[in-house]
């Protein structure tokens, strides 16, 4: 199994499990404990299992162009933008990060599918003059989310942080490493996700002396909340709740789609269906007691199949059930009355449009108090 | 993350982890410490209802965390008598005290005679925590 620069503190402190081929922590404390540091306060999360790829050369924004279906060259230089990878289908090969640099664009794609996407990357880079480096294993990569992440990061960043709007990041030294800080995250929060360049498998220890430092004012935490903190947020997760037999329309996903844009892979298929009636949409679901899993049915008061669960998890914060789900459009007005099959008994819920927090309060949208 | 897993002396216990507690009459079930540690927070039990028969290391309901399902199995057959209400409002008992406040039902059992020799005491579920099987 691989490891991240961080693994020897996972194995003193944490609760080890496997995770697209890395032994990644579970938890240290508990799953809940974490989960509320991150709504409420500060979390730090180890994702140096992320695959980190960099693009540069003559023709690394041609070749950008034609990956993504988001105009990538409208992005300025210091931006970082959510997209898709599609196949010609329109399916999606994977969700990731782009950050345009001085230099080219640096990708953070997920772990999972790190092969495939080399793979679909150098496959349609033929022709281009694009050096394509996976950073990966050279590199440190650490999140840190919650409404006091900003506290969390500063003593360690040798800028201001508040310089730094989301969906932007900036170079900056992060305790004894160069930094690409990112104002990103998967949880629904504000914060940044670091990546430290001079810091990696060979040479873990100025990554391991960042999160100490950083432990100290934000809870390690691990897998388990990751997952519950990116439901709770509605944020899909490559391999449940998006697949490349998903489109990006019915998985809600259209806005990455620049309107107008032609000339990217799968372009033409989105181009097709755009107009096209969905047969299922993604939605949230929350339950009026009991736990939705992926997998289970969703059906209608008359006990008709209309949908299925794609992630299901407990809120710590509305202490339900909560699933993202895919649904026939017929069915997924907002406040429309569903259940869900628990182990052949159904649970009552209420479609909804995540994220299933009140985002007056939290979020990175939240009021600032 | 070495944790140590107190097994409290005079129970009975599962290899799926179940605890039972012999009273006169009546037998009180949990889930050991073990399992409430591997669970993690539990947040959601289904229990039987108060009534219902049931049969030994058959399933009476499933114990939730955030992350993970897992079925109930009953040490012993019987009927239901009791079940801990707090639970539902409270599934954190189970974590923070698995032996006492966190008790998941109570039963009459039907034929204790026979079926308490094919539970294992704590000496030899402690053996069976060590083991590399469970």
């Amino acid at each position: 199994m691989k490891q991240t620069p961080l693994h020897d503190y996972h194995v003193k402190h944490g609760k080890l499990a496997e995770f697209a081929g890395y032994e990644m922590p579970l938890w240290y404390t508990s799953i809940l404990e974490e989960h509320l540091a991150v709504r409420n306060k500060a979390g730090i999360f180890d994702v140096s299992h992320m695959g980190r790829v960099a693009l540069d050369g003559p023709d690394a924004p041609k070749l950008v162009e034609l990956l993504v279906p988001t105009s990538a060259s409208s992005q300025a230089p210091g931006k970082s933008f959510y997209t898709l990878l599609l196949n010609q289908k329109g399916g999606i090969i994977d969700d990731l990060i782009v950050m345009r640099t001085e230099l080219g664009y640096l990708l953070v794609i997920n772990a999972a599918n790190k092969s495939k996407d080399l793979a679909h990357i150098q496959a349609n880079s033929e022709g281009y003059d694009v050096n394509i480096n996976d950073i990966t294993d050279s590199t440190t990569m650490i999140a840190v989310q919650g409404p006091e992440a900003t506290q969390a990061l500063q003593p360690l960043a040798s800028i201001e942080l508040s310089q730094i709007k989301r969906y932007t990041h900036v170079n900056a030294m992060v305790g004894d490493s160069r930094a690409t800080i990112t104002r990103t995250g998967y949880t629904g929060e504000d914060g940044f996700e670091v990546i430290l360049l001079d810091t990696g498998l060979q040479d873990g220890s100025v990554a391991t002396a960042v999160w100490a430092d950083l432990s100290t004012r934000a809870k390690p935490s691990g897998l388990g909340a990751r997952d519950s903190l990116r439901v709770e947020a509605g944020l899909p997760l490559y391999g449940s709740d998006i697949d490349d037999t998903t489109n990006p329309f019915e998985a809600e996903l259209s806005w990455v789609v620049t309107k107008g844009k032609t000339g990217y892979i799968g372009g033409e298929s989105l181009a097709s269906f755009s107009n096209a009636p969905l047969s299922r949409v993604r939605r949230g679901i929350v339950l009026d007691e009991k736990i939705p899993r992926h997998g289970f049915a969703v059906t209608d008061s008359q006990n008709e199949v209309i949908g299925t669960v794609t992630s299901g998890s407990f809120s710590p914060i509305l202490k339900k059930g909560i699933a993202l789900a895919y649904v026939e459009p017929a069915h997924s007005g907002i406040g429309e009355a569903v259940d869900v099959m628990v182990r052949d008994s159904p649970a009552h819920g209420a479609i909804t449009k995540p994220p299933f927090y009140d985002e007056k309060f939290f979020g990175w949208k939240r009021l600032k108090q | 993350m070495e944790a140590n897993h107190g097994v409290p002396e005079g129970l009975y216990y599962t290899k799926e982890h179940e605890w039972a507690r012999i009273g006169p009459g009546s037998v009180s079930v949990g889930i050991t410490e073990y399992a409430a540690k591997t669970l993690n927070d539990v947040v959601y039990l289904s229990l039987p209802s108060v009534g219902q028969d049931v049969e030994q290391l058959g399933t009476f309901g499933t114990v939730e965390s955030i992350k993970a399902v897992s079925e109930l199995y009953a040490p012993l057959s019987g009927k239901v008598t009791k079940v801990n209400s707090e639970l539902s409002n409270h599934p954190e008992l189970v974590n923070k005290s698995p032996y006492q406040d966190g008790w998941i039902i109570e039963i009459t059992p039907s034929n204790l005679a026979n079926e308490k020799g094919r539970l294992l005491d704590s000496k030899q579920y402690t053996d069976f925590l060590a083991s590399p099987d469970h």
